[in-house]
This record gives C-alpha cells, structure tokens and sequence, in this order.
C-alpha cells in the first residue's frame, strides 16, 4: 500500500509535462524536490514555476535546482509559522515576507491577529521592504494595520509609502507617518478607536 | 361596391345570435365515453433531475471550486509596457508558467497592453521584449528575490476588494 501510495506520488510530478522543458539532468533534480515536497505536504505549484521561470531566462540548471531547493525549504518555514490551515497563496506570499527580512514570528504575530488569508498583509510587508523601507519597520506597520484594515486599505497604505518615498521621503519616516494616517482611517470607517498601540508598536523613524 | 362597416357588424351579430342546433343525445354520449375511458396510470414523477441535482452537489463538495475563508474571486487584470521601439512584447509570469507564447501584448502606438484573469495569490512576473530583453514592471513592486538575474515584478490578488 505504502509502496503504492509512494509511486503515485512520483507519478504526480514525473507526469506534468511542463517540466519537459527542464534538461533531462536538471529536471530529475527539479522532480525529486517536487516529489519531496508533495510527500510533505507542501503546495508544489510555486516550485515547478520557479522552474519554469529560471528556463525561461535561460538560467544553468544548478542555479534552477538552488532556486527551486530554497523555495521548498522557504514554503516549509512560511508553513511552520503560518500553520498546516495556511492556503498556497498564503505560503507563496510568507515566503516573499520572510526572505524580506521578516522572521517566522511575525508571520505568526500576523496569523493570530488578522483574519485569513493573510496574502496581501504579507505581500504587503514583502512590497514595503522592496521599495526600501526597513524590514523591522515593515513588519511593525502592518502587524498595527492588520488587525482592522482591509485588504485594500493595506495596498493603499503600501502605495502611499511608495509615494512619499517616491518624493524623497526617508523610507522609515514615510511609513511611520502613513501608519498612523491608516489606522486612524481604519478605526474611523469600523466604528472602533485608533489602535492604542499604534504610538507604542509604530515603526522606528 | 364595398358594404357599410355597420351592415358587416350588423350582419355577424345577427349569425351569432341564430340558435344552434344541439344533437340532444351529445351529453349521453359524452358521458357514456368518460365512463368507458380506462383508468389513467397514476404518474410518476422521475427522479432524473434529483439524481443530477445531487451529482452536482457532490461534485461541487469534492472539487472545491470556492473557498470559503478566501474569498477566492478573480480579478481581471490589465498589463502595461510603453516600449515604442519594440517589436513584440509577451507577458510571462506564475501565472502562464513563464511561457512567452501565451500572452502576446498587442500594442498602439507604442504602448503594449495585454488582460490577465487572476486568482488570488502573489505572482511574479516581466516583460520580454524582442524575445530577448527582460524588463520589470516600472508600475508595480519589484520582486526583491531574483535569483535567476533578470529583474522581475509581483503582482497580488487579494480575495478582499483589493
């Protein structure tokens, strides 16, 4: 039964013929890592793309295989913090957090304040540090936000900071600011009081 | 010539009210026949539709089409590139599992433009441009992990009126 079971899982990622465009030497590598993620669990989706993306830009396949072994280990971690409930979304977008620099206990800090899914709060939190706003900083701003802001009032948030940043505001400074603005703006449109942890829990200028 | 509109009018409720001739034996006979019809078959409504009701139903509960916490609604997106000396453009991201041939932009007057139905989810994405040059998206964040050294964008899909 077990030795069934173990060939039907191979079988899952032997048969998906995108891989087919993977060198033969690369995409053994590539399917042993797929095959190794499904038989714990985790989504295999974003692995194959990540696949797909370095053969398209022509990447050798050490770097393919390096890529799609990270992300496998990255998805196992973004699960650890996230929990087993976590959707393929979710982990795609806790990877993108945690390799912005934010540690598995934010994504846990997230995961107990903030109604799933959690995707935009933490692409959010990724966004942020990409336009170069401190990772430490990031995180602190959307665990304020996260607990009554929309999904759209944190991609709102995000372009503001962008904004300010945009025309030469310090990255930190911006996103403190803007903080305090969206969790003003979000306590007024719930009904509720601003965030009495906004002053204390607001990011480092 | 033609007869007045009134003599017509008048000639047709004259036929209307002439008596009828009933045969007086009809009503026996109509009655003889009803008594002599066979019993109708008592009908059964069949139970096809149920059946494929509950097949739908079922096949709803295995597949899973929604998902209750995430909202799961796509959201159609539109891709932009204002590359005027391009010659061709293609979208390739998570989303088309980086296949240049599956989302050709079209262009007007330089500026290229393609529409994308996504689920919800974070993807990664960029332009090819003369199916060589790789370009991210100066309208959308940049994906800070690119470890096959061409830049890339991200895109999310929020399940949440994003």
């Amino acid at each position: 039964m077990m030795l069934a079971a173990l060939f039907l899982v191979t079988q899952v990622a032997v048969q998906d013929p995108r891989l087919e465009r993977l060198d033969p030497d690369t995409r053994a590598a590539v399917v042993a890592v797929v095959d190794s993620a499904h038989g714990v669990g985790l989504p295999v989706e974003p692995i194959i793309q990540r696949a797909l993306e370095g053969v398209t830009k022509g990447a050798a396949g050490a770097r393919i295989v390096a890529a799609v072994r990270r992300l496998t280990v990255d998805l196992g971690t973004a699960r650890t913090a996230l929990g087993t409930s976590a959707s393929e979304a979710e982990l795609e977008a806790g990877v993108a957090a945690l390799r912005a620099g934010a540690t598995p206990d934010v994504l846990a800090n997230l995961r107990d304040v903030r109604r799933p899914p959690l995707t935009v709060a933490l692409s959010v939190l990724a966004d942020l540090v990409a336009s170069g706003v401190p990772a430490d900083s990031a995180a602190a701003a959307v665990l304020v936000l996260a607990p009554k802001a929309r999904d759209a009032d944190l991609v709102e948030f995000r372009r503001a900071v962008e904004r300010d940043i945009a025309l030469g505001a310090p990255p930190a400074a911006a996103t403190s600011v803007r903080v305090n603005v969206a969790d003003v703006y979000s306590a007024t449109n719930s009904g509720a009081t601003p965030n009495p942890a906004t002053r204390s829990r607001r990011p480092r200028p | 010539m033609f007869e007045r509109e009134d003599e017509t009018v008048e000639r047709v409720i004259q036929h209307l009210r002439r008596p009828v001739a009933i045969d007086p034996g009809l009503d026996a006979r109509v009655m003889r026949e009803i008594a002599q019809a066979p019993p109708q078959r008592r009908r059964v409504k069949p139970l096809w539709p149920l059946l494929a009701a509950a097949a739908v139903l079922a096949t709803m509960l295995v597949v899973r089409p929604w998902n209750w916490n995430a909202a799961n609604t796509s959201d159609t997106l539109q891709f932009v590139l204002v590359a005027p000396q391009a010659a061709s453009v293609a979208l390739v991201g998570d989303f088309n599992d980086w296949d240049p041939a599956r989302s050709p932009m079209r262009t007007a007057h330089g500026v290229w433009a393609t529409v994308v139905r996504l689920a919800p989810g974070r993807y990664r994405y960029a332009f090819l441009v003369n199916g060589v040059e790789w370009r991210a998206d100066p309208s959308a964040p940049a994906a800070k992990d690119d470890e096959f050294g061409t830049p890339s964008s991200v895109v999310t899909v929020g399940g949440r009126g994003t």
